[in-house]
């Protein structure tokens, strides 16, 4: 549909001769929060590289605010506002904390007003101003977290996707973090939400999906989902 | 041996790490954040001078020349790289045997053009005769190369090191999947980093001309010369590039004043123990 921020049709993908996904359809709408549910390897991750581009589909389409980029170039992607925090966080580990924010660095599409610079994104998180001029390299996890999420707001994104952001991180920084997902929503910001931890995504999501295998096995809004009384843990094998 | 041949055979040695710092630093940029053992970047040095050499017959003037035949020779550079080395990537070996097998065709093709002979190039008229520092006369041209090879390394620093351009480059080598997610063209930046070493070997072999000439087989002569400098120094390095440069112009010069016969064993000894004992070089970073 046309105001889908972002949907994945009927997706089929391959790394090598593994077929990751099957027939996967996701849609994101429009200022809302997806929460993309699974075990580990059940094809969260691959669909996220499929949406940036890094990982195109044999089969299926993907499209951004209606606009088809099945197949496109990572960096066309990301010049139609669409960001990605990945797993395992990735910061450009050479770079100091600065530069990995300033090579993000784009405005907004169609002359909106700039809502994410470095000066807007160290207020968010006042421990990236701090470590400025540090290597990316020597922060800490939470550190590190924080600025793959500064640097996806760099590009000022209409679509924010999120891999496993609590990855690895003690309770009180995922807490952080997840107030920080909150309030991106309440912004207006269209954000996927990928997690192993059903509870962390039950409170803030609009939409569930839940993968397992590389198929979606449950699909619903959130209130949907509970008024069916489907217990999303049973789905990710915890008991 | 007497201070005046000290003396001379040190200017000689700051000329020649000067012209080395030009050419290595290109392939070591090359190297270090491409992973491309560019071979022809010998051919790029030698194809410079020449190019040079004929622009100069037609009443260019020297530093026109210089800066013209580089842009050509990176021009030729982008091409061997979108339409060759782009195909390969990753694949070492057969850059390795691309490169090399290019550089040959290069040589061939500038024996045509050029013939055999050597053809020098005039020392720019401004820099000719000898400048006085401390009461001591030395050639103001070979003084001057080493000057602008500072020089050059201090504006490749500033570029890599400070600028937005720099650190998309250095995002690009980091992680290149995540560099273009977040919307980094990476393909176009390292086509300009191949571009800029070509650029700078051009450029050095016409700077090189005066003192050097050029003539068949130079190509093959710098080359390896530039490899020393970037095993010494650590590939990807400019700083590295620039001592190695030093290091490697002074043991040719004396080595082969002081033991002619073994100038080689002299140049390459140390690479060797650089490579067994230091493999990522004087001031490379640790692979991995």
């Amino acid at each position: 549909m046309a105001n889908d921020a972002l949907a994945l049709s009927e997706i089929d993908a391959f790394y090598g001769d593994s077929h990751v996904l099957h027939d996967v359809s996701l849609r994101l709408g429009d200022g809302r929060l997806l929460g993309l549910l699974g075990r580990n390897g059940a094809g969260k991750s691959s669909s996220m590289h499929v949406a940036v581009g890094l990982l195109p589909p044999r089969r299926g389409a993907v499209t951004v605010y209606g606009r088809q980029v099945t197949g496109r170039a990572p960096e066309a992607i990301a010049a139609l506002g669409v960001a990605l925090v990945p797993q395992g966080r990735r910061v450009f580990k050479s770079l100091t904390v600065r530069e990995n924010l300033a090579v993000a660095g784009r405005r907004p599409r169609g002359g909106l007003p700039m809502l994410w610079t470095l000066e807007t994104v160290a207020t968010l998180f006042p421990r990236l101003r701090e470590r400025g001029k540090q290597i990316a390299g020597s922060l800490s996890g939470g550190e590190q977290q924080m600025l793959a999420i500064g640097r996806a707001l760099m590009s000022n994104p209409r679509v924010l996707l999120m891999d496993e952001p609590s990855e690895g991180l003690a309770p009180q920084i995922v807490a952080e973090v997840m107030s920080t997902i909150r309030r991106l929503k309440a912004e207006g910001l269209s954000i996927v939400l990928v997690e192993q931890n059903a509870k962390l995504v039950a409170d803030v999501a609009d939409d569930i999906v839940i993968l397992n295998s590389g198929r979606v096995v449950v699909e619903g809004s959130a209130a949907d989902l509970r008024r069916r009384g489907i217990d999303l843990r049973q789905h990710l094998g915890i008991y | 041996m007497d201070m005046s041949l000290t003396l001379v055979l040190a200017v000689n040695s700051l000329t020649l790490g000067g012209l080395l710092f030009l050419l290595s630093a290109g392939f070591s940029l090359i190297f270090g954040l491409m992973k491309i053992p560019n071979l022809t970047h010998g051919s790029f040095f030698m194809l410079g001078g020449y190019v040079a050499a004929s622009l100069i017959g037609w009443g260019v003037d020297f530093w026109s020349a210089a800066l013209l035949s580089g842009l050509l020779v990176a021009a030729f550079g982008g091409i061997v790289e979108r339409l060759i080395l782009r195909r390969l990537a990753g694949a070492e070996l057969a850059q390795v045997l691309v490169t090399l097998g290019l550089s040959f065709m290069v040589a061939d093709v500038c024996l045509t053009v050029w013939t055999g002979d050597p053809i020098r190039i005039d020392t720019p008229s401004a820099l000719r005769g000898a400048t006085s520092v401390l009461g001591v006369a030395f050639p103001a041209y070979r003084l001057a190369i080493s000057v602008i090879a500072v020089l050059f390394a201090a504006a490749l620093w500033a570029l890599l090191d400070q600028t937005r351009l720099g650190a998309m480059i250095r995002a690009g080598v980091d992680d290149p999947a995540m560099a273009r997610v977040v919307g980094i063209r990476v393909s176009r930046l390292f086509t300009l980093v191949f571009c800029l070493g070509a650029w700078l070997a051009g450029f050095a072999g016409v700077i090189g001309g005066p003192i050097l000439s050029v003539y068949p087989g130079l190509d093959q002569e710098m080359l390896p010369l530039a490899l020393v400098v970037v095993i010494l120094g650590g590939s990807g390095s400019l700083l590295g590039s620039l001592v190695g440069s030093f290091i490697v112009g002074f043991l040719y010069n004396f080595g082969q004043a002081l033991f002619p016969e073994l100038a080689y064993v002299v140049l390459f000894l140390p690479m060797l123990v650089v490579l067994v004992l230091r493999p990522q070089g004087l001031f490379g970073r640790q692979a991995g």
